[in-house]
Formats: structure tokens, C-alpha cells, sequence
């Protein structure tokens, strides 16, 4: 075929390169698994928000989640980041902006904050596919609207949801690419980084390619089992 | 006429049809009946070719489907089919649902489609819901429709499969009333159903069949009034109940 | 309060255009390309099923950025020269968002009942009469508020071709705002932008979700 191009997958493993790869592979990982918690704990509230019997609360959780579904997460993060410190006013936003690793901070704030939009809406699907009588059963014994969403709805519904929240969870992961855009040097960003130097992005992307392969299997293998245990007896599943 | 000779039919390694041997003249209604399982719709989805079997023979006309060459849509033409759950087409009107196989199929005009409609949605009772879609059409319409779609082929033989099942019961009356005006009209009929006043109405012969076999036929009273085996009678007894 | 917006209109909705005109390309091709994904994930032949299955499964566990710098890797070593990245951003979007419009396709295919299918058979109608006049038009109906929301994912995705240099909306927000460095109202602009396309988008999509149920063909 004749490719004036030669090829060297040794960039993959050369150091600086490998560990440069591995270093992004990490950040990666810190990054999705933090903003996952902040998604689900604020998916969970802003879910339940949207079936509460108060209209304020409704509409609050209807806003948050159709604001931040609508924006491109690449725009959102842009925002926070460079139009963010200066929300707090020229004074403070100075300040913020001499955080060191703000981007880190920032990319875990945001990428949160979109997830918990999506979270939410699996949430209230759930909800939704829970019969009305399981709610009338919990408030007859006497329960507090609170109570039963604490103890009985929101158990039962995050056990509902867990495949499409496998999807988000793998999707995390992935959007934890667009943090290179400021600056943090997660897996994507690595691979770039190798060619810039060595102009053999292709290897380069190709190998973190098979690592996020690799790394959204892992993801679901471990969503499964998870499914496996909180497994609700003669719910029909799969 | 149909002939059904030791007609087999496996679904991988269930026995759906066994040895199933009938001859249904021209003019006759035959009613199918017995538990669910038992293989009577797809007797019927054998005999316009919408299900392939294994052995036996089926000749409809003279024409041999186990002829390879035989033509499975010039056969279909013949034998109308009336659906449990109607299946009109949702995003078409009932006239629509009624003229799209004459005039693609038969290339009719859609002049002469349209009038064949009409005169069909009159015989059927409800000209007046011929621009109407199906999601506006109660159940016993749509079956209507339905059973006016399959007529306007203008076909020799008439198959139903279970046509008031899914009705509720205020609506299977009308349904009944047109079946059994088309079997008095002259029409070779075939019906599975569980209505047995149609059937001592109008029937020539009833097939119990249960677990893939014909086990027992008979007229109307015969069947009804001593019935021969004990499936039978077991049958009878929970319908009647 | 949107001086800077309003002093660099014209350049920022060029941007959009462009931000448009990618978008069109990526919907366009990634329909076309999933509804050849979507039948192949459907046939019983395993040389066409796995290999596109594998495709499918494999694309949809990596992030589309990796993807558009992968392509805009590949394209000049296959081709011999260098390449612009609006063609090197579309053949990536079309790759990639076909793996979803195919899921779409595959899920719509697999809605028709066989007994309606069966009701046009035993009319006489032909394998193709009966495709042409019910199940494609059914299908379609039924797949069309998912093909909506998807190509609205779609239009937000652009905005990553960012990284190849693209001069869509973002890139253009940024290049105004390293000028002018007015970023709350530069970037907060680009959000109302896509908040209004997206908005109408899924609007128009919950209008033929309804219209469709309404019909009984959901």
C-alpha cells in the first residue's frame, strides 16, 4: 500500500510515554468515580424533587434538569471554568483562579452536576414504574411522605434503575475526556500529549482506546454483580 | 376445497401438529375448537402458507403447497384471514386499510377499490367510519374492518382466527352477526372460536382438537350432546361453565 | 450587559453555521449509516452480525473526542496529505453516532408485530409490498421522536470538533473571549444558544411522541 508512515507502538510503553499513559489512566479514574458520587447523591435529590407534591420543588427539580441537559457539557465546563471565578465578584475570583489544580476541581464539579441531570431522570422513571399503591401502602402505616421515600420508594427504585444507570456510569468515564479542554491531563489528553511530541498520535489513541475499552467493561462486570446482589426476587428482569 | 392430509409440524422439537387429516368442502363452515395450545391457529396460519410444515400435505384448490414452485401470494388471494387482535393497519383510515391489497396487489383503480369498500363497510354496518383511523374505532369496528379488509379480495375461502377473543362482550354480537350472515351467504368458512352459539348457528362440522390431534369431530348436536371422549367432554364442561 | 456578544455578532453566528452545517452532515450520514447498522444487528447471518456488533459495542465504550483525534490521525496517513478537520470531524461523527441512530433502527425494526405483518400477507401483499406500505412507514412513525432526541445529541456533540480546530460556536466564543475576556456573557451566550436549539428540538420531539400515541402506533 505504500504509507509514508511509519509505525511505533513502542510509544505506548517508553517511558516518559507509559507513564505519562498511566498517569492519565488515574486521573481518569479519580475524576469519573468522584463526580459518580456527587451525581448520585444530587441525581437522587433532584429525582425526588420532581414527584414531590409541592409545585415549587417540582419546577425547581424540572429547571435544574432541562437546563443542563440542553448545554453541551464542553460548554458548561468552559463556563464554570473560565466564567466561574468571576461569579464571586473580582476580588474572590482572582483568588479562585490562583487554586492550584482549579481544573481538577472544576472538571469533578461540573461533570457532577451534568450526571446528577441525567441521574435524576432515571430517577424519576423509576419512580414512576413503582404502582401507586406501594406509596398508599408506606403513608397508611403512618409514614411522613419523607419517610417513605427514605426507607421504602428509593430503595426499591434505585434497585429499577441500576442498568440504565450502568449507562451512565460508563458514560462518565467517557465525558471525563472533556476536562482535557481545561487542562487536566487525564487519558485523552496523555494521548495527545505523546503526539505533540512524538507525532505518533495515531498509536497514541489508538492504545487509550483499548484502555477505555477495557475500562468500561470493568464498569459493567462490576454494575453486574452489584445488580446480582440487590437483586428484588421475582421482579421480572432480564 | 381443502384438503388436509397427515399434516406434521414441528417448532424445533415440539410436536404442534399431529397427523392432522380434514377435507373442508366448498360452502361449509367448520368450526375448530379446544383448549389453548392445542395447534389450532397454526392449522390455520399452515393453510395460507404464513407457517411452513414439515409432512403431510395440504392442496387447496388442487394446488399443492408442497409444490415448490407454488405461488404463495396468488394462494393467499384466495383465503381471507381475520385476526384475534384485528392488526388494521394504525396509520391508515378504514377505507384505506380496505382498498391497499386491491389496488396493489389486484391493481385495481382506485375508483373501483373505493366503491368495493364502501360496499363492503355497509355490508359490515359502519359506512359512516370509513375516513376514521382504528385508534377512533371501538373493537368490534376495527374486527369489522377488519373482516371487510379481508373480503375485498373477493377470496373463495374465509379463515378466523379467534375473532371475538379480544372483544368485550357487548361488542361480539355485532362481529358474530356478520360472520354468520357470511356463512349463510354462501361463504367456505373456517373458524376457530369459542362461541358455540355461532357455531350451533351456522356450523357444518366441528374439530375438537387437543395437543396437535383432531380428536374429535362431528356436527353440531353430535359433538354437543355426547361427545365421544373424555377431552371432550372435559372441554365442554369448562366452557359451559 | 452582552456588549461583548453583540460587538463579535456576526462572528459568533458563523460559528453556529458551521456548528449547523456539521450538524446536518453527522444527522444526515449517521441515519443513512444506522440504518444499515440496524438491520445488520438484525440478521441471522453471523459474518454480517458480529463484526458489526463488535463495531457497535466497542465504539459506544470510548469517548467521541478519542474518536474525532483518532480520525484526524488516520485520515492524512491514508490519504497522503494533510486533511481539514470539517471532513475529518464529520466522517467521525458519522462513525460514531450511526452506533447510536443503529440501535434506534434495530429497536424500531423489531416493533412491528409479526400477526400485522401476517394480516398484509394473507392479503396477498409481497415480502416488499408489505414493507413499503407497512412496516417501514410504521417503524419510522415510531422511531421518529428517538431519531429527534438523538440528532439533538448529536448537535450538542459538535461542539467537541472543537479540538481539531473547527471554528464552530465554541471555539469562536473562546477566540472572543481571549480577546475580550468577557467570559460570563460569551459562554453564558453559547449556553442560551444551545438551550433554545435544544429546547425547540425536544419539543418537536415530544409533539410527534404524542401525536403518535394518540394514533396508537407507540
Amino acid at each position: 500500500m505504500g504509507l509514508a508512515y511509519e509505525f511505533d507502538w513502542g510509544v505506548l510503553w517508553r517511558q516518559p510515554y507509559g507513564l505519562w499513559l498511566l498517569k492519565g489512566v488515574g486521573l481518569t479514574v479519580i475524576i469519573g468515580l468522584s463526580s459518580w458520587f456527587i451525581a448520585l447523591a444530587l441525581g437522587i435529590f433532584i429525582g425526588t424533587l420532581r414527584v414531590t407534591s409541592y409545585r415549587i420543588l417540582r419546577f425547581i427539580g424540572t429547571f435544574y434538569v432541562e437546563v443542563l441537559r440542553n448545554i453541551p457539557l464542553l460548554v458548561q465546563m468552559f463556563f464554570w471554568f473560565y466564567a466561574g471565578p468571576m461569579l464571586f465578584g473580582e476580588h474572590l475570583g482572582r483568588k479562585i483562579n490562583h487554586i492550584n489544580e482549579l481544573n481538577i476541581y472544576v472538571a469533578i464539579l461540573c461533570l457532577g452536576l451534568y450526571t446528577a441531570s441525567r441521574v435524576a431522570e432515571h430517577v424519576r422513571a423509576g419512580f414512576a414504574s413503582i404502582h401507586r399503591d406501594q406509596y398508599q401502602a408506606a403513608l397508611s402505616t403512618g409514614m411522613t411522605q419523607m419517610q417513605m421515600y427514605r426507607y421504602v420508594i428509593i430503595p426499591y427504585a434505585l434497585r429499577l434503575i441500576i442498568p440504565p444507570l450502568t449507562t451512565e456510569f460508563l458514560t462518565i468515564f467517557k465525558n471525563t475526556s472533556i476536562a482535557m479542554t481545561i487542562g487536566v491531563a487525564e487519558l485523552t489528553f496523555q494521548s495527545y500529549r505523546i503526539d505533540a511530541e512524538t507525532f505518533h498520535g495515531l498509536e497514541a489513541t489508538t492504545g487509550a482506546m483499548i484502555i477505555y475499552f477495557f475500562l468500561g467493561m470493568a464498569v459493567v462486570k462490576f454494575m453486574g454483580l452489584l445488580e446480582k446482589r440487590f437483586k428484588i426476587p421475582g421482579l421480572v428482569g432480564r | 376445497m381443502i384438503e388436509i392430509k397427515k399434516l406434521n409440524k414441528w417448532f424445533g422439537d415440539f410436536h404442534v401438529l399431529k397427523d392432522i387429516n380434514e377435507t373442508i368442502e366448498r360452502g361449509k363452515t367448520v368450526v375448530i375448537c379446544g383448549p389453548s395450545g392445542s395447534g389450532k391457529s397454526t392449522l390455520l396460519r399452515c393453510i395460507n402458507g404464513l407457517e411452513p410444515y414439515q409432512e403431510g400435505e395440504l392442496i387447496v384448490d388442487g394446488t399443492s403447497l408442497n409444490d415448490p414452485k407454488v405461488n404463495l401470494y396468488k394462494l393467499r388471494q384466495k383465503i381471507g384471514m381475520v385476526f384475534q387482535r384485528f392488526e388494521l393497519y394504525p396509520h391508515m383510515t378504514a377505507i384505506q386499510n380496505i382498498t391497499l391489497a386491491p389496488t396493489k396487489v389486484l391493481k385495481w383503480s382506485k375508483k373501483k377499490a373505493e366503491a368495493k369498500a364502501m360496499e363492503l363497510l355497509e355490508r359490515v354496518g359502519i359506512p359512516e367510519k370509513a375516513h376514521a383511523y382504528p385508534a377512533n374505532l371501538s373493537g368490534g369496528q376495527q374486527q369489522r374492518v377488519a373482516i371487510a379488509r379481508a373480503l375485498a379480495m373477493e377470496p373463495d375461502y374465509m379463515m378466523f382466527d379467534e375473532p371475538t377473543s379480544a372483544l368485550d362482550p357487548e361488542m361480539i354480537k355485532e362481529v358474530l352477526d356478520v360472520m354468520i350472515d357470511l356463512a349463510k351467504g354462501g361463504m367456505t368458512m373456517l373458524c376457530v372460536t369459542h362461541e358455540m352459539g355461532f357455531a350451533r348457528e351456522v356450523a357444518d362440522e366441528i374439530i375438537f382438537m387437543d395437543e396437535g390431534r383432531i380428536v374429535e369431530r362431528g356436527t353440531y348436536e353430535e359433538f354437543f350432546n355426547n361427545p365421544k371422549t373424555e377431552r371432550a367432554r372435559a372441554f365442554l364442561d369448562q366452557i359451559l361453565e | 450587559m452582552f456588549d461583548a456578544v453583540a460587538r463579535n455578532f456576526w462572528f459568533l453566528m458563523g460559528g453556529l453555521g458551521v456548528t449547523f452545517q456539521l450538524s446536518v452532515f453527522a444527522v444526515s450520514g449517521g441515519i443513512l449509516l444506522g440504518m444499515l447498522v440496524g438491520l445488520a444487528r438484525l440478521s441471522k447471518r453471523g459474518w454480517i452480525y458480529h463484526p458489526i456488533t463488535a463495531y457497535v459495542n466497542f465504539l459506544r465504550n470510548i469517548p467521541l473526542i478519542l474518536v474525532i483525534f483518532w480520525f484526524y490521525f488516520v485520515m492524512p496517513i491514508l490519504m497522503g496529505q494533510a486533511i481539514d478537520p470539517f471532513p475529518s470531524a464529520v466522517i467521525s461523527f458519522i462513525v460514531f453516532e450511526a452506533t447510536y441512530f443503529g440501535e434506534i433502527f434495530r429497536a424500531g425494526y423489531q416493533t412491528i408485530s409479526k400477526d400485522l405483518i401476517n394480516a398484509a400477507y394473507s392479503t396477498g401483499m409481497t415480502y416488499w409490498q408489505t414493507a413499503r406500505y407497512i412496516s417501514i412507514p410504521i417503524a419510522f412513525r415510531r422511531m421518529l421522536p428517538s431519531l429527534i432526541t438523538q440528532s439533538i445529541v448529536t448537535f450538542q456533540d459538535t461542539s467537541l470538533a472543537f479540538v481539531i480546530g473547527l471554528q464552530e460556536l465554541v471555539r469562536r466564543v473562546s477566540i472572543v473571549d481571549n480577546l475580550e475576556v468577557r467570559s460570563i456573557q460569551l459562554y453564558g451566550f453559547a449556553a442560551l444558544v444551545y438551550l433554545v436549539v435544544c429546547l425547540v428540538g425536544s419539543r418537536i420531539s415530544r409533539h410527534f411522541e404524542e401525536k403518535g400515541r394518540k394514533a396508537n402506533i407507540l
